[in-house]
Parts: C-alpha cells; structure tokens; sequence
C-alpha cells in the first residue's frame, strides 16, 4: 500500500545516504531550537496573540518536509506558482508578513479517526474564534458507527475545508469570491463578494463551504491563517481533547503517528479535489458502518478493506406519492430551467424551419404574429433568468455571475443565456419594421407611415443575423447548464441523462410551444397545419424519446451504482415511488400517443385536442421530473451526527416549529 | 492558474480587541480548568480562551469552557428579585430590601410557628467556597435550622460517605498528575470523553507517552469503554460484586500488598471473610462479566506496580453507592494503591465546587470537614463566630433527598433553593411536583428566571454568574482556584455572597456574627478555620495572589510551606483520619434492592451526561453552539430491541415506569444491550419523570441510573407538539 510513511523513510534514506549524517538527537535538537526562534518571532506579532505560557501542542513542528505530495505535485507553493515569497496575505488589512517559516509550503489537517471522542471541542472553539452562529459551522463532527452490542464502533470524523488541490468550489463560484493563496495553500473566499448561489456548496464534496439563509451568502473555514501566520496551529486543532486532530505541512506525518491514508469510511472518493487531509485509521472497524443522520447511505467495507458506500434501506420498501414534497427550495431552478429551456426551442424551432424553407414555417416567420411570437420567447428566457437570479441569497449581486468564465460552468451557462437574451430582442427589435402590426400601430399613433424613414431590408436582415447569432449562444447555455449538474460531489447528477433531459426538454417544450402557435396561425389562416403537426410533432417526439432513454440509462446505472446516487434512486423508488411511477407511466403513453398523431390521419378538431393533451401531459412530466431531479440528489456530504447535520432532524425541527428558537441550530422555512 | 488573483480579495477574521485577560476558573464541571475572560476597553465580554499556562487544563477546554463567551448575554437571566403570595399568581418585581425583609419575615414566622427545622435550605456545588462558607454561617449560625444540605447529595454524597468510611475524612487523595504514573487505570461507571473531557485529555497524554492499560467498566459502549484496553459491560448495580470477586483472585493469588495490609488497616480478616463468598464462577452470573475476566482484570490491576480507580456516577448513583466507594477504596489498600504516585482512588467529582461545598459550606456539619456530632468541634466554630455552641444541633439533620419527603409529610413547610433545580434534576418529579405544591414559603435563587422549579417560588432572588463575582473553587483534585471578578452583575442581580450578607443583617446572630463584606475576608477566616495539626483541608497558606500566581494550589497548603505547590497527594505517609491512624477496609455484602426489568417494564432506565450540556441545560440550554447537539432529549435503544416493537430509528417513544411518563425520541445505537435503554438526564420534564431514586443508605443518594420502564410506540405528530411544548429554551 501507498502511506507517506514509505515517502518519509526513502526521502530521509536519501538524505542520510549522503554526504552528512544527521543525528536524531541533533535533528531534534534543530527543530527545538527553530520552533523556540519561531515562538519569539511570534510573540511580536500584530496578527495574532500568542497565549502566555503557550503550549507546544499549539505550535507547529519546525520538522523537515517532503518536496511533493503524492501526487506528484510541488509542496512548496512558491516553486508551484512562481508567485513571490513574502507576500503580505492582508489579514483584517494588515500588512504584517507572518513569520511562520513555512507560510509557502500547502499545509492540511491530520485527523487521527482512531482518537476522536466527538467532543466537539474543535467545533466550539472554531464557532467561538469566527463569531459564527448556531446555524453556522465551519467544522462539524458526525459520526459512523456498525457492530453489534458489546461488539461495537463508533468512528467519529471531524471535518472542515480540506483546502484542495484542485478546488472544485474556487473553480465552480461564477463570482470569483475563492482565492488560492501560495500562502498555506488555503482556499479562503470573501463572504463580500459572494451572492449567495450555493453552487460551492454543491460542488464541494465535503460540505466545507456553509450558505447561510440569513445572511444569504456563503462563508468557510479561513484555516485560521491569521494563527498560522505566527506559527500556531488552528483553533480547532489546538482545542482537540482526543488527539485527533492535526496540522501541518502536507504529507508530514505528526508525532507518534504511523499512517497517512487519503480515505476513511464515511470519507468521499479523494479523487474529486485532492484534499489537504490525511488519516490514520488503524483500528478495525465492522464490514458495515452506518449513518445515524436520515442519509440512506452506509458504507461497506469491499475486499480490499475499502469503504464503499451503499443504500441504506432507511425508509423501508413502502412506496409513497409525496407530491407536495416535490415543492423545495429549489423551485426557482425548477422554473428557470425549462422556461429557458422552453424559449430556447419555442424560438429556434420556426426560425430554422423557416430557413430550411419550410413553407408553412416560412409563412409564419414572415407574419405579424412571429414577432409577438418572440417576445413571447423573450418573456420566457427572461422570467427564467429572474427566477435564477430570485433563488440567489443576494439577487442584486447577480452581475457578478459572469466574473468566472475561466473556469467557472455557471458563469459559462449566464453568458450563454444572457447572450441568447440579448439576441432574441435585438432580434425582435429589428423584426419590428417588417412587422405589419407593427408599422400599422406605429402609423396610426404618429399619423404618418414610418416605412419611408425605417431601412426595412436592413432590419430584417440585422433581425436574422441576431437570431443566427442567438442560435450558439443558446446552444453554449443549454450546454453549461447541463455541466453545472455533472458534479462528481453529486452522483445522482453526474450521469449523461442531464444533458438529454435537457437538450430533450428544449426539442419536446420548444416544440410545442413553437408548434401550438404556429398551428394555431395556421388554423386562423388556413393554412398547412397538417405539416405544421407533424415537424413540430416529430421534434416533440424526438426530445421526449431523448428524454425518456436517459432517464431509463439514469435508472439503470443508479440501480448498479455504489454511491449516495444510488440512494437518491432508492428514495426515488419509495419516498416519490408513487409519484415516480405515475411520471414514467404518463411519459411512456404520452410517447405513444404523439408516435399515434403521427402515424395516424387525425386532423381538425380532434387533433388539436389530442395535440393539446399530449402538450399538457408533457409539460406535467417535465415539471415532475425536474422537481424529482432537484429533490433527490444526495450528495456526497460526511456523516452527519443524530441532531446536527442530519437533514431528517432539520426538517422536523422545521416542521414542529423548534427551529424557531435560534439556539436549536435549524434555520425555519421562509428565509 | 487557480493561484492567486489580480485583484486581492480582502481576507477579514473576526478580531476581538481584547483589553485587558481576567483570569477565573470554569463553572461547569469539577475539573477546575483556567479560563482567561478578554475584556474590551468597555469592560465587555469578548472572548475567552484556556489559560495555557494552568497545571490542570494547560491551555485546553471542553465545548462548554469554550463558548463560555455566549454565557453572558444568553437569555433568561433573573434581572430584577420577585415576589407574590400564591405559587399560581404572577410574579410581581420588587426591590431587594422587600424581598430580603420578607423572606426573613416568613422563615421567622413558620419557625415560630413548626419548629426552627421546618425551614429548610437547599444549596449547591455550583457557588464559590466563601459563599458556601457564608451560607453555613448564615444557616447553621443565624437562622439555626438543621435541615440543611447541598444538591450535591445527588452527585458526591456516595464518594464522600465511603472516602469517610474508609480514610476517616472526605478528600480525593490522588490528582491528575497520576495518570502520569500509573501502570494500571481503572474506570467504573465513568465516561470521562464526554463528562470531564480535559480530565480524558490528560489521560490520553499520559497514555500516548507512556503506554498502560485503561480498564473501563460500563453498562454501555461509551467512547470511553470503545478506547479501553479492556471493557467490562457490567450488569447495572452490580459493581461490588465485581470488585469483591477481583479482590477474592488478588487474595487467592496471594497478589495482595501484605505489608501495606498490615501496617496501614483496620479488619482485614473481617474483608477476607466476605469476599470469600464472591469466588468468580459465581459471581459471573450476577455482574455479568466472566471469570476469566475477572481474573484477568484482578491480575492486571493487583501485579502493576501502581494501580489507579477513578469513578463517577455509575458507582455513586446507586444504592450501594457508599459501598461501591468503600469497595472500590479496599481494592487500592489491598494492592497498596493509596498515596503513592500513580496508585491512588480517586473520585472524579460532578460540579464546579462541589469540592468548596463539602470542604466549607456545613452542609453536612460544620466549615472545614468538622462534624456537628463532636461537641469540641461545635465549641470551636462557635467561639469563632461569637455564639452560643448550643445554637447548633448536635447531629446532623435531614440529606437533601431527605428534604424532600419531610416536605411531603409536612414536617418541612419553607424552603430557600439556591442555584439548584429539583424540578428537572430530582428523581420522581412527579412526586417532587406534589411537595412543591405542598410549601407554604419557597424562595428561589438563581441566576435563571427560567429555571423550572421558579414555577412554584414566592420569592426569587436574581442571582450573579460565577465571573460577575469574586472567590474560590476546588477541583477534583484538591486544587483550590480563583475566579476574578471580570464583570459587573447583570441587571439588578446580585453576588450569591451579598445576599447572604443581607439576610443575615435580618437576624439576631447576623449581628453578633461578623459577615465580612468582602470574598477574600471570608477566605481569611477559612484559612484560620483550616489551621490546626493533623488537618488534612489546611488552606492557611495561600492568599488569591498565590492562588492566581499558581493558577490553583492543593491542599494541603500551610502556612509554613514555602513555593506555591500544595501537597500532590493525601495519605502518603499511610496515616489516616481514623482514630487509630489506619485505613479501614470496610466488607460489603452485596444486596439487590433495585427495581430490575420485568415484564412488565422490560428494559433498564440508564441515564448519564453528553458532553454538550451542564446539568439541567438551563446555562447550556441557551448557547446555541451548545444546544444544537442534543436540542431535544433522545434515548439510546439498541435496534434490535427495536424491531421488535416495531420503532423506528428518529421517532418518538413514550417511555412508562411505576412512577410516570416521558417521551422521547429514539437514537438506535448497539452502543446499548438489548434490555437497556439510555437517556441523558438534562431534560426537563424527562427522565426524571421516570426514574425511582432508591437511596444510598450511607450517603442517601438516590439511585437515579437503575430502575425499569416499559417502550411504547405514540402519535408521532402528538409526541412532537408535546416535545416542543416542553421545549422553551
């Protein structure tokens, strides 16, 4: 097995191979005499106040290092970035320099899982030094646990921010609030700059960085660098009762330690971000751990001795409607996605039958009606832009959502839509001077015709020009809208179905949206509305079909999946299992009735009332699926404890009303 | 390039701009860490932080210690005193000369009218060791009633009862620094991790330096059981039979300290006698732990060349409680465990001063561990105070749990409880309910005007928090600190030891006894009081400076001693307080009284602490950082349990004894056997509504972890209404 104790010994065998030996005794007489030139480098400090009579425990070790991690990548963040040393990290303002000799090197917790109590004396003592509030905490300790009495384990985990490598939350916050330093290699982001749109929150497989409801925006562990900069340990590690938790240079191994894993049970793939944490974990535990939080998810032990999760059947078998329930927090997203969705089709749909010289298309495209047609569209993209914006903890922040197009797939997704938006009306606003309606009405309040003054062949050629540029820009925002779900933090997401639900959306709501207004002008007009129902009706057909084979794939591999996406498929199955079923049975005959329509010689009357009811049914399935979608996931958060951090208790603390007191920690419904 | 930005983003850590560091020592529990209390330029509470350079916690504190910050601006606190006629009236505010002349009105008056003992008066282990002292003044010198005791009969009673027994006097002869020495360490019914949590610390430091086995004995797989070497789940109430059978191994084996035996012991034969009858093979079928183990455990213990016991609630909190400390103290003799460094039985007691309490407070006698029985001891502390020894009785009255009955039978009709919540903390509430009712006079001092039993108050008296004030604890380890005064007392509220400067003022003694006006005058009389040869509490030589320069010194301290080190340990010369000099080993025949489960009520009622709260949370109850681990109370139940009574993990159970109800919601967790469920005892309205309270015949204190109760499955959404109805902080 791969242990940093292995690094450890070669790099010192290295070392020891040359020229001079290095004494044990003279070696700790070094590192004593550098942490005693430390201690009074730090008692100077205007960044932090050394206690009198300061424990060593408090202290970090002035050991030797390794270069790099495991992963091959440099320790010291200097060689790594090339940014220079002695950088002033501006804490509170200060432009004080800490005098902590290794303020360059990526530090990270050590967490000694054999040793922690759950005395939740890191919690406090990081609540009490960030004025946080009991709704709030940085560091949260839950616990597994699996036996059978007297036969029995506990396995607390203390967690907070594993400062990544590789940051999934730096890189997923459109507003750019996240900041990797060369200083500790800590990942700190500023409140200020945040608005609150959770999506750190997601993406973070940890559960490190905390939205606040109240507040309405997120904050996180600081990594007490403020400590560090003088030469201590954080708070919470200082205040350790178990001797549990540690600090340090990445890849050091503390003191009367012998392991260094990257995994514990209860503890995420390590893979997705690369954490700054290491264990040890020697003590056997059962083949199976449970969560005492609502999560349906345990952990089993494979044959290598790793920990798997795997569905814990907390619900039972029993299969329940829970449509109210399909109503969450989330609902604004709900909106927001298919309305955009929904215009994206509904425009697209005409505008390129139209160029395809579609006859019926054609007609449509030049009549009075495509222009209130597009606003229409417009009016959609707009409320589902809203609807996003209304679900942001500071909504008049919402700007900021493009400052992180270098990495981030929400910005990406913002611009692409916003983009589209901005199109869509230039595109409207050019269609004006050919519009009828339009010049009529216009005539009639001036009193004279405006064709004379309007470069009319100019507009109508600037109007397609800004709906073919609308065309990529909506197809990069329907694209980054479905990379913001693929996160590897939330399994039940990151499956290829998101992006056939919703390109599959955009054909099968644009379709008939796009279709029922076309038709509808052409039964006015009397026009070709046999064709008309069979283009939009196959493009409808083809987005459901698209739909309905991803969610099937989606089914499968959560059926044989061994992870929390899994468990959010057996909450699926029983908690929504009524509801669930209803959805998957009214899609499949929805399908065939529109495969029906096709094939079949249905016109007038019946027709649109069979058209209507499949476009009603599919707007029932898209709206059910999109709610199951954002209530299940289950991501890939630790072990919660019995009260805190369980959802289970939240919620019932919401619903009897505890949560009305602020010192239970829940925050009530409503904020 | 994830490193860096062009435009840095501002990196803003709270700052608390401390002013000036107010040392103290913590009120919760007895461990006795350093607190340092930072103070803006305005005097307000900023933060706090462990004093690193405190022998006891050296710079570490539990969750409690660490937001005692939030303490001061929670919720509830008693701001102004108050008054009215009838428990069932609304209290109306009152000044404090009113409610001062009233209360000494109403306990002159059903003095006169029942007798000086119908009055009685309830305090704690949670005021400082001059307040205590002042109190036993007030009480046993000024208002003269007998019935007079602390809450700490819930808690210590049981250690100081066998410490008596055993060694002639009260006082935990080890410290921590033993575990520094140790080869063996033993726990019986205590769960340090999550009751003492710096004492484990301490513990976890020596053991990580130097390896010895920790031997945990505990009905439930605590943290503490989880890390032992060795756990023994024993079967509740059965501790003596396990120590008798390991002492019959050690004289088996020849494993005992003869030499020790002999020359330092009282009825050795008489010990050997009795444990005779506890041969392992029998005994294994009524503790529930098997020979081998036993053995096992007896030979581990008596070959280490030091061996230590520490206990908590698990052996106090039983009928055989004092017995469990006498047992638990013959152990250490037979093997030579006392006074030595890392041999040694030590209590690890409850509150913060439960220590000051049974040292000054003459709770259970007179100040400074004299007794009521001696007539040259009342002589002595009379001619001290100025009156007439006859003033005191000459034995001592009613334990606090005793208290309570003569309430019920009307021998007591006034009581005044200070810093002290029978409504949540007694067993039996429900009985405990009807004696309140039952008062014609109660006085309430706290520092909460939320506290429970309020509800049944005529007079409350708005009591100042520990750093609000100024003055001593003593800690587990006989370690006397000092709390600073680092804040003025809240609202209108007072220091506990001005109020009781103020009622004596309202007695004829009150002017003949001089009531100092300041702690540290009343801390003088104590260390004249602790002056004397072969006292063991002899304070003499510290004064608070040195207490402070020190961050606590032991006793004993005399004044002859030079330095600011008390004495690490009691008994080291093997000289006792007993008549004769010797140690008695004291034989206990174990009896079965308990309520045990039946089929009726089928599970064992087990109830204990988390870590998160202080006694009856009504502190912890309001700091959010605290609360939020266990706001509600829950049960442990093991699952398979469970299943069959179809109760599901997070639901709500209503629990039934012989004696009322609770509800609660269920935590399964094999951490429990399968006939024993667990609640934590801080709720109101909770486990307390279950649980019997057999008495301690010694120590008379209650049994509140055996008893027996039946699981029922409830309305959920009626169960949650009650559960948040019960619920106000």
């Amino acid at each position: 097995m791969f242990t940093v104790k292995n690094i450890y010994m070669q790099a010192t065998d290295k070392e020891s191979s040359g020229v001079s030996m290095v004494y044990p005794d003279a070696k700790k007489n070094d590192e004593n005499s550098k942490l005693a030139a430390l201690k009074e480098q730090g008692e100077k400090s205007s960044l932090w106040e050394i206690r009198t009579e300061e424990q060593d425990y408090a202290f970090l070790p002035q050991t030797d290092h390794e270069n790099e991690n495991r992963y091959g990548q440099k320790i010291d963040l200097v060689d790594l970035t090339g940014l220079p040393e002695n950088r002033s990290m501006f804490i509170n303002e200060n432009p004080e320099v800490g005098c902590n000799p290794d303020r360059n090197k990526q530090h990270g917790f050590f967490f000694t899982a054999d040793n922690c109590i759950g005395c939740h004396a890191c919690e406090a003592a990081c609540s009490e030094k960030n004025d946080n509030p009991a709704h709030l905490a940085f560091r949260s300790v839950g616990y597994v646990e699996g036996g059978s009495f007297p036969d029995y384990k506990r396995m607390n985990i203390s967690m907070a921010c594993n400062h990544c490598d590789d940051p999934v939350c730096l890189k997923g916050c459109p507003t750019k609030a996240y900041t990797k330093h060369a200083e500790y290699g800590a990942v700190l982001q500023d409140p200020e700059t945040c608005f609150g749109c959770g999506y750190c929150t997601w993406v973070c497989p940890y559960n490190a960085p905390q939205l606040d409801p109240i507040q309405g925006q997120v904050s996180k562990c600081n990594m007490c660098v403020d400590r560090l900069e003088v030469g201590l340990k954080p708070a919470c590690v200082s205040a350790c009762l178990g001797n549990a938790l540690d600090f340090g240079v990445i890849e050091d191994v503390p003191e009367n330690r012998e392991q260094a894993k990257v995994s514990i049970p209860g503890f995420p793939d390590p893979s997705i971000t690369r954490p700054n944490i290491r264990f040890q974990q020697t003590t056997t535990m059962p083949d199976e751990m449970q969560r005492t939080d609502s999560m349906p998810v345990k952990y089993h032990k494979d044959e290598k001795g790793n920990y798997k999760p795997v569905v814990d059947q907390k619900q039972g078998k029993a299969t329940h409607w829970n449509f109210t329930r399909l109503s969450s927090a989330e609902n604004p997203l709900v909106l927001f996605t298919l309305s955009a969705q929904a215009s994206i089709g509904a425009f697209a749909l005409p505008f390129i039958g139209a160029e395809l010289n579609i006859p019926a298309m054609m007609t449509f495209k030049a009549s009075a009606l495509y222009v209130p047609f597009n606003i229409f569209c417009f009016g959609m993209i707009f409320f589902g832009l809203f609807m996003s914006t209304l679900h942001l903890g500071k909504p008049l922040r919402f700007y900021r959502g493009f400052n992180n197009l270098q990495h981030s797939p929400v910005s990406r997704e913002g611009l692409g839509i916003a983009v589209f938006m901005t199109m869509l009306a230039f595109n409207i606003a050019c269609s004006l001077p050919a519009n009828t309606w339009v010049m009529e009405m216009a005539a009639a309040i001036v009193g004279q015709d405006l064709v004379d003054y309007v470069p009319v062949e100019l507009a109508a050629t600037m109007a397609t020009v800004f709906a073919y540029l609308a065309l990529p820009a909506s197809l990069a925002g329907l694209y980054y809208m479905n990379k913001c779900y693929r996160i590897p933090a939330r399994p039940f997401w990151d499956h290829w179905q998101v992006g056939t639900s919703f390109f599959g959306n955009t054909l099968s709501l644009g379709a008939f949206l796009a279709g029922a207004s076309m038709a509808a002008y052409a039964v006015f007009t009397e026009g070709q509305t046999q064709l008309i129902f069979t283009i939009a009706g196959s493009v409808m057909l083809l987005g459901m079909v698209a739909e309905a084979i991803g969610l099937s794939g989606h089914s499968k591999s959560m059926n044989a999946a061994e992870h929390e996406g899994a468990a959010a498929h057996y909450i699926q199955s029983t908690t929504f299992g009524k509801s669930y079923v209803l959805r998957n049975v009214v899609m499949a005959l929805n399908i065939l009735l529109v495969a029906v329509l096709l094939i079949s010689d249905v016109s007038g009357t019946a027709a649109l009332v069979l058209w209507a009811i499949a476009g009603s049914l599919l707007i029932f399935t898209a709206l059910v699926s999109r709610a199951l979608f954002y209530v299940l996931v289950i991501p890939t958060t630790m072990p919660g404890a019995f009260f805190w951090k369980n959802k289970g208790f939240e919620q019932h603390a919401r619903d009897i009303g505890l949560a009305n007191m602020p010192q239970v920690g829940v925050v009530p419904d409503g904020h | 390039m994830i490193f860096g930005r062009k435009n840095r983003k501002p990196i803003t850590i709270p700052k608390k701009e401390v002013a000036e560091w107010k040392y103290s020592t913590c009120n919760y529990c007895s461990t006795g860490c350093a607190i340092e209390i930072g103070l803006d330029k305005e005097g307000k509470v900023v933060t706090s932080r462990g004093h690193a350079g405190a022998d006891v916690n050296r710079g570490k504190l539990c969750i409690k210690g660490l937001l005692e910050t939030e303490l001061f601006e929670s919720d509830g606190r008693g701001t102004e005193p108050l008054i009215r006629d009838k428990y069932h009236e609304d209290f109306k505010t009152t000044s404090w000369d009113h409610a001062l002349d009233h209360t000494a009105e109403k306990i002159k008056e059903i003095q006169g009218k029942y007798g000086r003992d119908s009055f009685a008066v309830i305090s704690t282990g949670q005021l400082l060791t001059e307040e205590f002292y002042t109190l036993g003044k007030l009480v046993r010198g000024c208002i003269g009633t007998n019935n007079y005791d602390g809450n700490t009969t819930l808690c210590m009673a049981s250690a100081v009862s066998g410490y008596k027994r055993s060694f002639g006097s009260d006082g935990p002869p080890g410290c921590y620094g033993d575990f520094e020495h140790t080869d063996c360490f033993m726990a019986f019914g205590s769960n340090l991790p999550e009751q003492h949590p710096v004492i484990y610390w301490r513990l976890k430091e020596a053991k990580e330096k130097r390896n010895f086995p920790i031997i945990v004995v505990d009905p439930r797989v605590t943290m503490f059981a989880q890390f032992a070497d060795i756990h023994l789940p024993i079967t509740p109430g059965t501790d003596c039979v396990l120590l008798n059978a390991m002492m019959y191994v050690i004289f088996d084996e020849g494993l005992e300290d003869q030499a020790y035996l002999e020359a330092h012991t009282n009825n050795l034969e008489e010990l050997k006698e009795v444990v005779a009858k506890y041969d392992p093979k029998s005994a294994q079928h009524i503790c529930g732990i098997d020979e081998d183990r036993i053995r096992m455990v007896a030979r581990i213990y008596a070959k280490a060349g030091a061996a230590m016991s520490i206990w908590t609630m698990g052996i106090n909190q039983s009928t055989h409680g004092s017995d469990g400390v006498a047992n638990i103290n013959n152990l250490n003799l037979v093997t030579g465990n006392i006074g030595k460094p890392g041999g040694t039985s030590l209590s690890i007691t409850g509150q913060c001063n439960a220590m000051g309490t049974r040292e000054w407070s003459s709770c259970s006698g007179l100040p400074g561990y004299r007794a009521l029985e001696k007539p040259e001891h009342r002589e002595e502390i009379a001619n001290y105070w100025g009156i007439d020894p006859s003033f005191f009785p000459e034995k001592r009255g009613l334990a606090q749990t005793d208290i309570f009955p003569a309430i019920e039978t009307g021998e007591i009709k006034g009581l005044w409880l200070i810093a002290t919540n029978p409504m949540t903390s007694m067993a039996n509430t429900p009985r405990i309910r009807k004696m309140m009712e039952k008062l014609e006079f109660l006085v309430v001092q706290d520092c909460y005007k939320d506290v429970e039993t309020n509800e049944y108050s005529h007079v409350f008296f708005p009591a100042s928090v520990w750093a609000e004030k100024e003055g001593c604890h003593t800690n587990t380890e006989r370690r006397v600190s000092i709390t600073r005064n680092a804040m003025k007392p809240h609202a209108n509220s007072k220091p506990d030891f001005w109020v009781f400067n103020q009622m004596a003022k309202r007695f004829d003694n009150g002017k003949v006894i001089r009531f100092p006006e300041k702690p540290e005058e009343a801390f003088d009389e104590m260390k004249h009081l602790s002056k004397g040869e072969n006292r063991i509490l002899d304070i003499s030589g510290m004064t608070y400076d040195k207490i402070e320069a020190a961050r606590g010194i032991q006793w004993p301290f005399r004044e002859s001693d030079e330095g600011l080190k008390g004495e690490a340990r009691l008994y080291t010369d093997g000289k006792f307080q007993t008549p004769n000099g010797k140690a008695n080993l004291i034989a206990v025949n174990f009896f079965n009284n308990n309520e045990q489960p039946c089929g009726e009520y089928p599970f064992w009622l087990n109830s204990g602490r988390v870590v998160e709260h202080f006694h009856t949370r009504t502190r912890t109850g309001k700091i959010g950082n605290c609360n939020k681990f266990s706001p509600t109370p829950f049960m442990e139940m093991n699952p398979d349990a469970a299943e069959e009574l179809n109760i599901q993990h997070q639901q709500y159970v209503r629990l039934t004894s012989r004696r009322g109800d609770a509800v609660v919601m269920v935590q399964l967790t094999q951490r429990v056997p399968r006939n024993m469920v667990f609640i934590p005892f801080h709720y109101y309205d909770c486990v307390n509504r279950l649980s019997l309270g057999l008495l301690d015949p010694h120590s008379r204190q209650p049994a509140f972890k055996q008893c027996s109760v039946r699981v029922e499955p409830v309305d959920q959404a009626e169960a949650a209404r009650l559960n948040a109805e019960r619920r106000t902080f």
